[in-house]
């Protein structure tokens, strides 16, 4: 397997083992002292599929990925790896796996090159694999003909790229990506979900955290996590269907403060947040309120230029919904 | 474990410190600079003490009294003055660190073969020059009875004024033949201690810790790859500071080499210790820094290392017994300055191995524990 080309190397040794989950966890455990970070949960993730791990900040995503990835023992229930307990033998799923955090975690004070020559020295790759990939990282990463800058000399978008091709220079079977994209421009962004599809057209599996709830929707299936638990889990259309059997109006309105005010006390409405731009009223799926009936209650409440249409709802609907109701 | 993969972490070490132009030349200025600083000025202070006169005896007694002191090359007479009361300016302002004064009759005692009592008055606010100055003073001034009756060949009834102070060690009192030795061990500490847990912490601080333990490497890899160069990296510095005392400052050697090998390899798993416990506890550079401080200060103070430990007060002198450099500093200057072996210095040795075994291990655990927690 040692002098293929890239394209074909990535899945090799699959195929034995394709019918195995890439990842199943089963009453998954994590406290520190008196706070459960992580708490019993359950999920499969399929080889060869996009899993988005969702839930807000301090849920519990990192926590699992660290236990995941054997750099955190959890107190009980089991994980397996790529077929092997990582809680026993770390060291047999490190070798198999990637992993990318929000901070790139590249050397910064080293160069392209050095980064790279790094990492295929920390998993032992071979000098003739190691050439090929390093060509692959860097024509991916669009790095070629600057191998000797300072990697803190980059600009975000090319780091980001650099920290995936550092993470992958081993081609991994299975690649964490713990918010890989936070803090970076919606157009990196799209790049960067590109080069993700790229790997995923070649059967690496991704475990992705996010709380950008629009990047739900470049996931095979979903998982989301809150306070620890683990409140649903399919793919984004499953989710939708099963999750929210509510309806949704999109509000816009140049008084969306009151508005919001007003629509959370307002009598058959159940819920009410902002939305990007506009304001989303939930209402009961049998509920008889239509566009025009809503906009004449809003209008009589004192905000004439409401504008309201039904819209399908979001995952990030359905994630709203679900957080309220474990309140 | 991988030897490759520790080689690879050490390689790494190297390209990172390389690539910070101002630690390296921090590394190379600090040992210099300390050099020069105790070197230079803390020897040439004690040397040269600016000293005023009040010779109100004006006999030949009197001035053979001063030029004893002037010849002595630890005093210079740097003024004369007509009574005692203008020398209080003079002490006040710092133009004079010592003065003597030998009262109208000096002479006609002597003769007499009665006690004649001068004055020496010391700058106190200096702790280390009134303790040498005064000493050097009652030295002379018994030396100069001595002479004097040896020079009369009778048996006087008073001795004169017998004052000798005795020197334990260093019988010169050249500080710098303490300092070097001294120097050469805070040298160790102050980089291990300040820029390894500077290079842990930094390693935290970007997440490159984290994604590493997501890798293959071993705790017990990264721990030896990283001690390693500051180690090494350390070791350079000693040798600087050893060479620079010996060859330039001809600080004697007097001792046995694998002493102070021995007694620097137990300062240094201590020191390594003392890093890795303030990277462990520093969630930011900025923290490490203080908790770098927090650590040297007391050091500093409590260890002999400026200040001797005999003129602290009696209930601080225990305390100086917590400070590891107090340990290692006594096994150098002991080594060097009075060429003691490893059975004079089994004490401070012992010492050692107990705060090496105690804080390197620590640090071990804990570092594993955090690493693998």
């Amino acid at each position: 397997m040692s002098e293929t080309v890239p394209e074909e190397r990535w899945g090799a040794e699959r195929s034995n083992e394709s019918r195995r989950p890439a990842i199943s966890v089963r009453g998954l455990t994590k406290t520190f002292g008196d706070f459960t970070a992580v708490d019993g949960i359950d999920f499969d993730v399929p080889r060869g599929e996009v899993f988005g791990f969702l839930g807000p900040n301090g849920s519990g995503k990192t926590t699992t990925i660290r236990m995941l990835t054997g750099t955190l023992r959890p107190n009980s229930g089991s994980a397996d790896v790529l077929g092997e307990d990582v809680v026993r033998h770390p060291d047999r799923v490190q070798r198999r796996i990637g992993y990318m955090s929000q901070k790139f975690s590249l050397f910064e004070d080293m160069t392209v090159d050095e980064n790279l020559k790094f990492y295929a020295g920390v998993y032992d790759l071979p000098a003739a694999r190691f050439a090929a990939q390093r060509q692959y990282v860097l024509e991916m990463a669009d790095l070629v003909g600057r191998e000797n800058e300072l990697t803190r000399d980059l600009s975000v978008g090319w780091r980001q790229r650099l920290a995936l091709g550092a993470a992958t220079i081993h081609e991994p079977e299975l690649l964490f990506l713990d918010e890989p994209t936070s803090g970076v421009d919606p157009v990196a962004r799209r790049q960067f979900w590109d080069l993700l599809y790229d790997l995923a057209s070649r059967g690496v599996t991704l475990f992705v955290t996010t709380h950008y709830m629009d990047e739900a929707a470049h996931c095979n299936r979903l998982a989301f996590i809150y306070r620890g638990r683990i409140i649903a889990e399919g793919s984004p259309a499953e989710i939708r269907s099963d999750h929210m059997d509510q309806r949704i109006f999109a509000i816009t309105t140049s008084r969306a403060d009151p508005a919001l005010q007003w629509l959370e006390t307002a009598p058959g409405i159940d819920e009410a947040y902002l939305s990007g731009a506009s304001l989303h009223a939930v209402v009961p799926a049998d509920s008889s309120l239509s566009e025009a009936g809503l906009r004449d209650r809003l209008a009589t409440a004192g905000f004439a230029d409401a504008q309201v249409t039904e819209v399908d709802p979001t995952i990030e609907d359905v994630f709203v919904n679900l957080v309220s109701r474990q309140r | 474990m991988s030897l490759k993969r520790i080689r690879l972490l050490i390689w790494k070490e190297f390209i990172q410190l390389r690539r910070d132009p101002l630690l390296i030349r921090l590394l190379l200025l600090m040992p210099v600079l300390q050099l020069i600083l105790f070197g230079y000025v803390v020897a040439v202070d004690v040397r040269n003490l600016s000293t005023a006169v009040v010779d109100l005896d004006r006999t030949a007694t009197s001035r053979s009294l001063e030029s004893a002191f002037s010849g002595s090359g630890y005093f210079t007479v740097t003024r004369h003055v007509g009574s005692e009361n203008d020398l209080r300016p003079l002490l006040d302002s710092g133009t004079v660190k010592v003065a003597l004064v030998i009262p109208e009759g000096t002479q006609d005692r002597l003769t007499r073969g009665e006690t004649a009592p001068i004055g020496i008055i010391v700058d106190g606010s200096d702790s280390q020059i009134s303790a040498i100055g005064s000493g050097y003073a009652a030295q002379i001034v018994a030396q100069f009875n001595t002479e004097r009756r040896d020079a009369l060949g009778i048996q006087l009834a008073a001795p004169g004024i017998d004052a000798r102070v005795r020197v334990m060690f260093n019988p010169t009192l050249d500080p710098i033949n303490t300092m070097i030795p001294g120097l050469i061990a805070a040298i160790m500490m102050i980089s291990l201690l300040a820029i390894m847990s500077q290079a842990v912490v930094k390693e935290r601080e970007s997440g490159t810790l984290e994604q590493m333990f997501v890798t293959p490497i071993k705790a017990t890899e990264y721990l030896i790859g990283k001690l390693t160069p500051y180690a090494a990296l350390a070791t350079a510095q000693m040798l600087l500071v050893a060479a620079g005392g010996m060859l330039w400052f001809k600080v004697p050697f007097n001792g046995d080499f694998w002493v102070v090998l021995t007694g620097l390899a137990l300062f240094m798993l201590t020191c390594l210790g003392l890093g890795l416990l303030v990277s462990l506890v520093s969630r930011t550079r900025h923290q490490a820094q203080q908790a770098v401080m927090f650590i040297m200060i007391p050091t500093m103070v409590l260890s002999g290392f400026i200040f001797p430990i005999q003129s602290m007060p009696a209930i601080i002198q225990p305390l100086t017994n917590l400070i590891p450099l107090t340990f290692a500093l006594q096994v150098l200057r002991g080594a060097f300055v009075k060429g003691s072996g490893f059975e004079a210095l089994a004490v401070p040795m012992l010492a050692l191995v107990g705060f090496g075994v105690v804080i390197f291990g620590a640090a071990i655990v804990a570092t594993r524990r955090r690493i693998s927690e």
